[in-house]
Parts: structure tokens; sequence; C-alpha cells
């Protein structure tokens, strides 16, 4: 480790929650440490590195996200093998971390594999080596923090649940507090040693309370009466399984031990509570599974108000929970207000996004797809070139390239002393051979070519046509596909947001989509064929798929629905995947959208049969 | 083939592009440079140029890192242990350097991996530095940016992030300073990069080609005169280029003593909170980078014309674009904050 002086823990201005949950998994290693979760610039890693600092026996160990299988769980020991002809592990991070913090930054963007791997040797405190004709077990006891950003992509909710806290993290919004924050940095990156020994007292009574917690833990009672109000809170929260008491209760005595009490108070049940059940209301009761379908009439305010909001949703307390505190919550509703206000006059508005399903649900979903089909065609992807990310080794023998060393080394170590010694250190066997298995991950692109006319503004329904494109954006990103974003209104199609693996962009797009005029829905066509044509030409192997959504009244010029159909059919000549999304709802129906699909050799569905999770697995079947 | 550089300073043009680099020169502090642009809008050529620019540092002799010998918290592991043992650590003048990074770098070369040659023959465990090891204390230039894979934008992160690079994979464990400039050049037809990358680019600018006939036709004129002869060319150059290499040095000694007036602090966060930009990476690096333009124009204050220039250097890469709006930086609001601050 490179040594530096890092930002103290004290000066990191506001955080609070996140300030006390670290506080809390530094001192009670069974409170299952802790996720940070939020957008970039927050603070999250430097709250996480300055809390090593303020631990006197522990240390902070990173997991970069370049690790090696073997190097997380430990491998045979190469050295040893070779020079004493001894067969010995070597530990691995996981084993190094034995008694200290581990953080893995970027946490949602590690292998899937060795997350799991590494939330199971937490929970069991033993890293168990099974490789290499090994087999040994290391203790591994450590206290695991997190960080990620959500809009890189989540944890499936299984591995949500194994960290006992999370907390999710926003930048501050009071500008005298932001410029602190920017004042404090540059005084620290000025002089981090005279910026330090300005915090040196708040450091030494942080170290000092955080001792003091650790040693009178083991002496904080917990009434009966107080085990109740937990499990009370749990149920409420529909947590599945006994993990959530568990964790409430360890974190509710931790925030007494770090009060210096040897009693749990019902305000420690509760601040626990705000740190412990967020990332457990995931798994919901059945009628919140239902959420997925849009609801017209009842529309709190704080309700999906952007994609990020709509997370922060799942995160939040049900009713009759504390609240954690978002300073963002207040912000975007007086916004939306103002926006609709303006538009008012310009027979425009800006339609809410409709609830969005949580995203456990789609994440399930998901893994189901990829265990029926094996490496899905959208995730990863094993590679045949010596391109994408090394992940393991297989034995091969008849190799020709991209030989595995270290695997090929730890393979051949364990024979040493029987075979015969040339010129090298180390003779290697044809049966040694191994190759690297690599993986890449290979999206596919959605464009998405909405009707934003005025008609699609009647009735919320807009608002559900946003909920849903905002499903399959999620979905989208976190395969690392390609969107791209058509609307179509009053006198022409736009290319709102050209093909890009930025579906955070794409959301902020659809958010803003304002709707009225009427329906250019040929314009729309056409520009859609163009774009196609465009990617085509680029790269001829893509296969893109094209989503629709409209009601099909075109009215834009005199013959509007003949043109479309005529458009419909040039682009179904192309070959192209397509779902149309019938929003019609009139009494008196036309059925133009269907006669689009059938130009367009597409699937069809109408909106209110609908529900997100069905939506994706219709475009997951598409390709 | 010729080995000269074409001069920073006979680059027609493209002032915002110039003085982001500049700037970053003067304060590698600051971030990097993310640079937006049609193809043939000198991009390259531009951050290529710098190499002639770049000031002296003092490194470690022997040391792989380009360790500051007079900078004992940041050492790699190896100049540690010397000094630590009570050897003398000796520097040697060395210069800034460019360092390019291909977008078809595979992860191992990027951060480092096992040297295969002295496994084979030792059978001892031994780290392969990487880019990212000649990258420390230099310029990490990626051209094509958005083009790079996923995984390995990844790991540039983690780098960029920390300043460390940390390795754990193939059978090495190894940790060794990596702070760098990081320069990217893109050019948006070709596909977006993701938002937490141009999050680490401290400054962006976007480059287009000039469209005063005048300015094109002078362009041409340069690089055919250029192409022509090279040394003669770059010896018209020479008075300009040393004279921006000396405010450059200038720049850099003055940077520690400029002083920052608090009300500007203010204002910046009013800007950000206008802006609804995410976290508070916005207001770090427009304050470090007013305060890098008070240095560069010779002056010991910032003034809050530095910051305006600051926050169109470094907010438009932090904005969302809203769908039928033109514009990606919405001025207005920024000088609304502004007029409101003189009030």
């Amino acid at each position: 480790m490179v040594q530096r002086i890092g930002f103290p823990f004290a000066a990191v201005v506001g955080q609070e929650l996140a300030k006390q949950a670290l506080l809390i998994a530094a001192v009670n290693p069974k409170a299952g440490g802790v996720l940070l979760s939020g957008e970039k610039g927050t603070a999250k890693s430097t709250l996480v590195r300055a809390l090593a600092q303020l631990l006197e026996k522990s240390r902070l160990i990173e997991l970069p996200l370049n690790a090696t299988e073997d190097m997380v769980f430990g491998s045979i020991d190469i050295q040893k093998a070779i020079q004493l002809g001894v067969r010995a592990a070597t530990p691995g991070l996981l084993a190094r971390a034995d008694g200290h913090l581990l953080y893995i930054d970027e946490i949602n963007l590690l292998r899937r594999e060795i997350v799991s791997g590494i939330l199971d040797v937490s929970s069991t405190g033993l890293n168990v080596v099974e490789r290499e004709a090994l087999s040994c077990v290391f203790p591994a006891r450590f206290i695991l923090i997190g960080s990620m950003n959500p809009e890189e992509g989540s944890l499936s909710p299984q591995l949500l649940d194994r960290f006992g806290m999370m907390v999710t993290v926003a930048g501050e919004h009071d500008p005298g507090v932001r410029a602190e924050i920017v004042r404090r940095i540059l005084a620290y990156e000025r002089d981090p040693a005279a910026f330090c020994l300005l915090y040196q007292e708040q450091s030494k009574q942080l170290r000092e309370r955080i001792s003091a917690a650790q040693q009178c833990l083991h002496r904080v009672e917990l009434s009966e009466a107080m085990l109740e109000l937990a499990a009370q809170y749990c149920s409420q929260a529909c947590s599945a399984g006994h993990r959530g008491e568990y964790y409430l209760v360890e974190v509710a005595r931790s925030i007494a031990a770090l009060a210096g009490r040897l009693y749990v108070l019902p305000d420690d049940i509760t601040d626990a509570a705000k740190l412990v059940l967020p990332h457990r209301l995931q798994q919901q009761s059945p009628e919140t599974a239902t959420a997925d379908q849009p609801e017209p009439e009842a529309e709190p305010p704080n309700q999906a108000e952007s994609p990020d909001e709509a997370e922060n949703n799942q995160e939040q307390a049900p009713p009759g929970l504390p609240d954690q505190e978002d300073p963002r919550q207040a912000e975007p509703e007086c916004q939306d207000e103002h926006t609709q206000e303006q538009n008012a006059g310009d027979t425009e508005r800006t339609a809410d996004i409709g609830a969005i399903p949580l995203m456990g649900q789609l994440n399930l979903n998901t893994r189901d797809r990829q265990a029926r089909q094996g490496a899905g065609k959208r995730s990863l992807t094993r590679s045949n070139t010596k391109l994408g990310r090394y992940v393991r080794a297989e034995i091969r023998p008849d190799l020709v390239s991209d030989l595995a060393l270290d695997a090929t080394l730890r393979a051949a170590a364990a024979y040493q002393r029987v075979r015969p010694r040339g010129r090298c250190a180390l003779t290697i066997y044809r049966q040694d051979w191994r190759k690297k298995i690599r993986e890449k991950r290979i999206g596919s692109i959605f464009l998405f070519v909405v009707d934003a006319s005025g008609s699609m503004g009647a009735r919320e329904r807009m608002k559900a046509v946003k909920g849903t494109v905002m499903a399959l954006l999620q979905d989208a990103y976190q395969k690392r596909d390609q969107v791209g974003l058509i609307a179509f209104r009053r006198d022409h199609a736009e290319l709102l947001l050209p093909v890009t693996r930025s579906v955070d962009l794409a959301q902020k797009c659809l958010k803003h989509l304002p709707t009225g005029g009427k329906t250019p829905l040929a314009e729309g066509m056409l520009m859609t064929l163009e774009v196609l044509q465009a990617l085509k030409r680029r790269d001829k192997d893509v296969q893109p798929v094209v989503v629709l959504v409209t009601d099909g009244r075109a009215n834009s010029q005199s013959d509007a629905v003949t043109a479309a159909l005529e458009a419909s059919r040039q682009l179904g000549e192309t070959g192209v995947h397509s779902l149309v999304i019938d929003t019609e709802q009139d009494f008196i129906k036309l059925g133009i959208a269907g006669k689009i699909a059938r130009q367009l050799g597409g699937a069809y569905y109408k909106l209110e049969e609908l529900s997100a999770q069905k939506m994706i697995q219709i475009v997951n079947t598409l390709r | 083939m010729t080995t000269s550089i074409y001069p920073f300073t006979a680059i027609v043009g493209q002032e915002d592009m110039k003085l982001a680099l500049v700037l970053n020169i003067i304060n590698p502090a600051l971030g990097g440079v993310l640079i937006k642009g049609e193809k043939g809008t000198a991009k390259s050529t531009a951050v290529r140029a710098l190499a002639d620019l770049l000031p002296a540092m003092e490194v470690t002799a022997g040391c792989r890192f380009q360790c500051d010998p007079h900078s004992p918290a940041n050492l790699c592991a190896g100049c540690r242990d010397r000094r630590n043992a009570g050897h003398a650590v000796t520097g040697k003048p060395a210069k800034m350097r460019v360092i390019e990074l291909p977008v078809s770098a595979t992860e191992d070369r990027v951060v480092g991996t096992l040297d295969i040659e002295h496994a084979i023959k030792e059978g001892e465990k031994r780290f392969e530095p990487g880019i990212l090891a000649d990258a420390n204390r230099n310029i990490l230039y990626v051209d094509e940016i958005n083009l790079l894979d996923d995984h390995v934008v990844d790991v540039l992160l983690d780098a960029a992030a920390m300043g460390v690079n940390t390795v754990e994979r193939e059978g090495v464990s190894y940790s060794h300073p990596a702070k760098f400039v990081l320069v990217g050049t893109m050019n948006p037809e070709e596909g977006d990069i993701r938002p937490q990358l141009v999050d680490r680019f401290g400054l962006s600018v976007t480059v287009k080609g000039e469209h005063e006939p005048q300015q094109r036709v002078e362009v041409i004129k340069r690089r055919l005169a250029y192409e022509q002869d090279p040394e003669r060319f770059t010896v018209q150059y020479e008075a300009e280029q040393q004279q921006l290499a000396g405010q450059i040095t200038q720049a850099r000694q003055l940077l520690p003593k400029i002083n920052l007036p608090d009300d500007l602090l203010l204002l910046t966060a009013k800007v950000a909170i206008v802006l609804e930009v995410d976290g508070h990476r916005a207001d770090i690096t427009v304050i470090k980078t007013a305060i890098t333009l008070a240095a560069f124009a010779g002056r010991t204050t910032v003034t809050p014309e530095d910051l305006r220039q600051a926050a169109r250097l470094a907010l438009p890469h932090r904005m969302r674009r809203r769908p039928f709006e033109e514009g990606v930086l919405d001025w207005d609001k920024i000088e609304a904050v502004f007029t409101e601050h003189r009030a």
C-alpha cells in the first residue's frame, strides 16, 4: 500500500447517516457491514478510507475490480511449490482481510461469481480453498463495506440482503454547505498534514468513542420489549427471512454502545431501522408485486418523479416506518409544478413517469432467463478472441494460444519435486497447459420510437408509456445494451438520443419528453429507417430491436395513415425485429397500430395488457 | 517519416482545447480533459504537441514508476523500502511525458501482470508493470476513449479515482502510485461514453472545424509548410513555444500562492445547485480551474471572470440534454447567478 495522509473522517461535511453506519460497522462486526449507494462525487469512498484511519487494530483491504478468482479466494503457493517442493496454499485477499475491513468500491461492477463468493465467506467467516489439489481453510472474518453508483447497475436482492446496512447518499443542496465542502478539500490538498492537525482533536475523540463502544458492546442489554419492536418493524417492512431482525438488533445495540449506554432505547431501534430496512423492502408482499401496473389516479407527491426518485422509493420505508432523510426529495416536486404551469399555455405537458417495477424483480427475471439459455446474448459471452476480461482458466493440452500462465504454473507447481529438472526453474508438461477463458459483454441495440403527440398526453397514457419504457431501460443498462430514442410530434420526428450506451441519458430524455400536437407517424417510421441504415453501415452484424409506442392515429397530413403504413412496409422489409405497443384507448378504435405491426412483421401488444415485466420477457424473446 | 512534433503554438484556433490542455499541465490536479469533436480537428495533434511544452521534473533513479524523491507520501513500495532501509534515494531530471493507451490494449497490459519470463526461469512471482505504471506523474492519453472496452474503463476509473493502481490478478498482488492527467479524445458520432467516466474528467471541450475561410486556408498552409520542411517550420515557432513554456513554468510556481475570495466559493455552489449537477465534483473542479486560470494570467487573486471561464470548461459534460431543447449548458441560468452575485 502507498502510505499517504488521508482526508479525516471528522472533516467530511454532512452525510451523517453514512458516517453513523460506518461507525457501527467498525464497532460491531455482527452488524453485517454497510453498502453505500449514491450518485458520483458524494464522498462515498472518501468516507470509507477515512474510517480506516480511525481504527487502531484493523486496516482497510481494498478489492480492486481487476481481481481474479485465485487472488480473492487463495490458491497454491507457486514459489514454495517450486523451491521447497511443498504443496502449500497462499491466502487470497479474503484471508488477508481477516480481522480487518474489506472494501469493494463499485461493487455492482464486480463479477457476480466473485461477489456471491465473498458474501458466502463473509457470512461463515471461513474461506475454504478447494483447487489445484489443495484443500484448506483460512479464517476470514472481515467487515464488508461496499459502495456503488446505482446508475451503473444494481445488486440482486439476495446480495443486498447480506449487507447489514445500506445508506443512500446524495449531494448537499445548501450553497453554504457546498462551499464549505470545497473549502475543506482545497485546504486539505494544499497541505494534508496541516489540515489533519486541525481535526486531530475530533479524530481523537472519535477514536476513543469507537474503542469505548467496542469494549462495552457485549454488555449492552436488550429488553424483551425492544426485541418485539424490532420484530414489528421487520414485519411491517415485509422483510424476507430473519436476517432483518438479527441485523436490526445488532445495529441498535451498536448505536447504544456508541452513545455510551448499556441499554437499548426505542429510538435506537428506530435509528437502526433506517439503516437496516431500506434495502430489505425490495422483496415485498404480493400487493406491491403488481405495482408495475401504472396507476393513473393515485399519485403521491414523491412518487416516481425521476428514475432516481423511483429507486429511492423502493428503498424508503413504507408508511409507519421512519423515513430515511433524502434531501433530494423536496426539490424535483416544485420543479415539476413549474414545468407543468409553463407548458399549460403551450398545450404541451410533460407526463410523470409511471411507477416502475421493482428492480429486484427485474433481476430475478433476468437470472431466470440466463439459467435457461446459458450465456445469454445480451449478457456475458465467452469471447473467442484475446479480447475480453480473463476470468478463469481451463485445462487445454491442445492449446494453441492465449496461455493462462498463472494457472499453468500453479498446475505444474504441485509436481515439481517428482519431475526431472531442465534448464528452467520449472518443468511444464502438456497436461499443465491452461487456456484463458475470457468474457465479454455483448449488448443489443434498442431503438425506442415514441409517439409524443397530443393524443398520447391524454388520460395518463404517457405516464404509463414512460414507466414501461423506463423499466426496459433499466434492464438494458445493466446488460450494457445500447439504446436510442426517437420521438415524433407536431410536424416532424426527432432523434432525441442517438444510439448510445448511456441509458442514463435516455432516462433523462424520456423524463422531460413533452407531449402535444399532431401525430406524424410516417415521419417517425422514416427516421427509424434512416437510423437503422446508419447502424447497419457501421456494423453489418448488429441486430437492433425497434420498440414502437403509438396509438396509430396518424394525422399530420391528409393521407397520413397511408403514408405511415407505406413507411412501415419499407421498414419491415429490412427484416428488423420489432414490437408495437398500441396505446389507443378511445371508444371507437381504429386499430391502425395493429395494421402497422403487420406491415412491420413485428409483435403487437396493447398497452393495457402489458406489465413492464412481461414486456421485458417479450423483448428478450425477440432476438 | 519524421520524428519532430508539430508545434503546439502553430495550431490555428481551437483556443478552448489549447487552454484546457495548458491548464492541466499547470495544475495536474484538475483531473484531465475530454476533447470531443469531429474527425480532423487537430485533437490528437494538440495532445501530442503538448510533449514539447511539458515541464521538467525530478524522478527517482532506477524507479519504474517515476516516483518523486521529494514527496515521501507518494513513493512506490520499492522506493519506500529503500528509503526506510537508509539508502539514499537519488533523483534524476526527467521530462513529463505523454503516454498513449491504445484502444485495443488488454486489461493486463493496462494494469500490469505476472512477469512471464521471470516466473518460468526463476520460479518466482514478479510484477510486470503496465501502462498505468508509465503513466504515473505523466499524461495518459486515450484516443477514441468512447471505444474503449468496458472492463478497461472500469480499471481506469479505479486508478483515476485513487491515484493508485492495485493489481490482484494472475498470481500477483501489487500496488503502485498511478497519478496521471487523463486526456481523452472522442468523436461523439461513434458513440457516447459512460457518465461515470465522463465525470472523472475535470474539463471538457468541444472542437469544431474552423468556419472562417481565411482560418481554414491558414490551417492548410501551415500543415503544408510543416510537411515540406518540419525543421524549418518548427524553428519559426520556437520563440512562441519558449514563451508559452515559460508562462507555464511561472504559473506552476504561482499556483500555491493564489488567493481565493470566499464569496466566489458561495457563487460556485449556487451555480452548481441551479444546474442540478450530481455530487460535488463539479464545484471542486470549477474552483480549481479558476485558481489555475488566475495563475496562468499571472494574477494572485481569482476574479469572477476566472470563475465564469472555468464554468465554461468544467461544466458542459456534467449537464444533461433535454428533449426538444437546444444547447447543453444553460448560460442564462449561470449568468443569472452571476448577476445576482454582483447585486
